[in-house]
């Protein structure tokens, strides 16, 4: 499976938006990991840990396809990602600097969410997590209804 | 104690419509329920509507999901209906996956994590599904019986109305201490009638509430539950009240039979074989009442609307212009599936929804045809609860039934319901001079002087038109076959005999 062009850009969004939060004194980390950790945590609440594990390790066998370089990387039983700092660099302080493989890891993953749940509850769990991420619709960022 | 001392129970919409009516208003606030019932039967769907119906951002649902259902399929599959709205997650409904701790840990960390849960959040409704999949655990019955005392009592404390869904069957009901705690219990059935499926909802139990007994009806659509009270609803409904006018068929020489028309409020039976004009008659009862400022609905089950409305126009009758106008509703009921009560509150529905006064089900026959086979057996008592409860609120019914015609008898009704009705017509073929003529008869006009006579009519293209003559001369003209009485042979054989000896 491809991953959608909407998606990916989601994904680079977020990893932008992680990369330019990393750019502080915290710990190194990629900007994968850490949208993968904020999707993880949201998403352990929502579908359990093994649910979280089953969809993660499908994304990550359709990221495979793209980015065969993904091959390293694991799911480990508790959803936690393994690998990813093998073959995606840290955060580099430019923060326009996005790296190929976690988009389509990301995007994969939200791609998914968006077959099982619409649009809709996709975008809501996303801005839940990123309530500033900025989307290209022209929707506001918080388009939430109240 | 002085009612204004007694504290006062709020009831929450539970966002399924008719059950409301139900459970006597709404739901209790702060009472712990259990939705029962086999897999399929709709317990997530209704614990949905109540969740969406009452959560908010203030005071959001918490929907733990244990075992069972992914939660990623349930969203998949519950936002299909048209009360889900997406908006509201996550802000106002919270979904929660406790399976982890359900299959790793026991009962004691699924009540701390639920805890945990709640007073983070302040919730107004929990919800856990299925609560069941938990029970199933090799757990003993006192840990079980603890679980549930211990979660009762902190959820009741916290202010949260609650549902606990589990797959019961019926015999679990007796003995179960669980369903001792619970303050309401719903219990789910879906059975199959032949080829038909039949949902059925019973509130065995709900404190502090005046529930309406019985096993109600429900449909599940694409707007999820719906609930068909037995009572349809009418407690919540305005009565109209029942005038002492008399109403016009529109054919004045039947209103003369009738001493001036139908009583308001009554339950009219006009009851023929084939081809004997009831359809006819009721259209025209129908459109009488429109020219007279009195909305009406038309229950049709063998013709589709326009057919109806097109078939009135053949004899001169109008029926799209006060559709039109909306003072008149043609109902074409589903058939070969329906219920009574659902049937019910489409009529009801359609009453309030244009101040009718005057309601035609044509017919009888075709009416019980489109209920589920499971419906069929109660058809009669159904009738009972349905022309009891229109005519309390002031519409007059006029039913069509179609009879067998003998040439023998002269049954009013096959169903055996006359009973059910004020007045009764009947309709008949009979054989006068070698010709297939039609005859009509006031049977019974409950609290009315109705004539005796017995009328030959014609159906044109004006409708039923009622001979000027009344058949006289004629002896056994119900059984269909009369003969000439003595008296008017041996007028007729005088008669004859002057005319030959004048010829002479």
């Amino acid at each position: 499976m491809i991953t959608l062009p909407e998606m990916r850009d989601l994904a680079r969004r977020l990893l932008h938006c992680e990369a330019n939060a990393g750019n502080t004194s915290e710990p190194v980390e990629s900007a994968t990991l850490r949208v993968y950790e904020k999707l993880r945590g949201n998403l352990c609440v929502l579908v359990g840990v093994a649910g979280f594990q089953a969809l993660a390790s499908r994304a990550l066998t359709l990221a495979r396809s793209e980015v065969p370089g993904l091959c390293a990387v694991q799911v480990a039983a508790d959803g936690r990602l393994q690998g990813i700092s093998e073959i995606v660099p840290p955060m580099k302080l430019d923060e326009n600097w996005i790296d190929k493989e976690g988009v389509i890891f990301i995007s994969s993953l939200l791609g998914l969410l968006l077959m099982f749940l619409g649009k809709a509850l996709t975008m809501n769990l996303v801005l839940n997590v990123w309530p500033d991420v900025a989307f290209d619709d022209g929707n506001p960022r918080d388009g939430r209804k109240t | 104690m002085n009612t204004q001392d007694k504290v006062t129970i709020n009831k929450l919409p539970t966002g399924v419509p008719g059950l409301d009516e139900i459970v006597g208003g709404g739901l209790p606030e702060f009472s712990f329920n259990i939705i029962a019932g086999a897999p399929g039967s709709g317990k997530t769907t209704l614990a949905h509507q109540f969740v969406f119906a009452n959560a908010t951002p203030e005071r959001p649902a918490l929907y733990f999901t244990v075992l069972g259902e992914s939660a990623l399929k349930m969203l998949r599959y519950q936002q299909q209906y048209t009360f889900f709205d997406p908006a509201k997650l996550p802000d106002s409904i919270r979904f929660i996956n406790l399976s982890q701790v359900v299959l790793e840990k026991d009962l004691g960390a699924v009540l701390d994590e639920i805890t945990k849960e709640v007073e983070k959040t302040d919730p107004a409704v929990v919800v856990v599904d299925s609560f069941r999949t938990m029970v199933r655990k090799p757990q003993s019955d006192m840990d079980m019986q603890s679980f549930i005392q211990r979660l009762a009592l902190f959820l009741a404390s916290w202010q949260a109305t609650t549902f606990l869904i589990g797959e019961y069957a019926e015999e679990e009901l007796r003995d179960n201490p669980i369903f001792t705690v619970a303050d309401g219990l719903f219990w789910l059935r879906q059975t199959a009638e032949r080829n038909s499926i039949v949902r059925k909802l019973q509130i065995i139990k709900l404190r502090g509430q005046d529930s309406v007994p019985g096993l109600h009806t429900f449909r599940i659509t694409d707007a999820g539950v719906q609930a068909f009270s037995r009572t349809f609803g009418l407690t919540a409904r305005v009565k109209n009240p029942v005038g002492q006018r008399r109403l016009s068929f529109g054919v004045p020489e039947l209103d003369k039979m009738l001493d001036g028309g139908v009583r308001e409020g009554d339950s009219v039976l006009v009851a023929g074989s084939s081809g004997t004009g009831k359809s006819v008659l009721a259209t025209q009862f129908i459109a009488e009442g429109i020219c007279q400022g009195e909305p009406g609905i038309v229950a049709v089950f063998e013709e589709r609307p326009q057919a109806y409305a097109e078939r009135a126009v053949s004899l001169g009758l109008d029926l799209e212009t006060p559709q039109n106008d909306g003072k008149l509703t043609i109902l074409y009921l589903r058939p070969l599936d329906l219920s009574v009560d659902e049937t019910m509150h489409s009529i009801l529905d359609a009453v309030q929804k244009i101040g009718a006064r005057r309601l035609v089900i044509d017919s009888l026959a075709g009416f019980e045809m489109a209920l589920s086979p499971g419906f069929r057996a109660d058809f009669r008592e159904s009738l009972y609860r349905m022309i009891f409860a229109l005519t309390g609120i002031g519409v007059t019914i006029l039913s069509t039934v179609e009879v067998d015609e003998s040439f023998t008898e002269f049954p009013f009704s096959t169903y055996s319901i006359s009973f059910l009705c004020d007045d009764i017509i009947r309709l008949r073929y009979v054989s006068i001079d070698d010709q297939l003529r039609k005859i009509m008869v006031v049977i019974k006009m409950r609290g009315g002087n109705h004539a005796k006579d017995i009328r030959e009519y014609e159906i044109t293209s004006n409708g039923v038109v009622i001979v000027d003559q009344r058949l006289t001369g004629y002896q056994g003209l119900i059984s269909g076959l009369p003969v000439r009485s003595n008296q008017s042979a041996q007028e007729e054989r005088s008669s004859h005999d002057s005319e030959i000896k004048n010829q002479t």
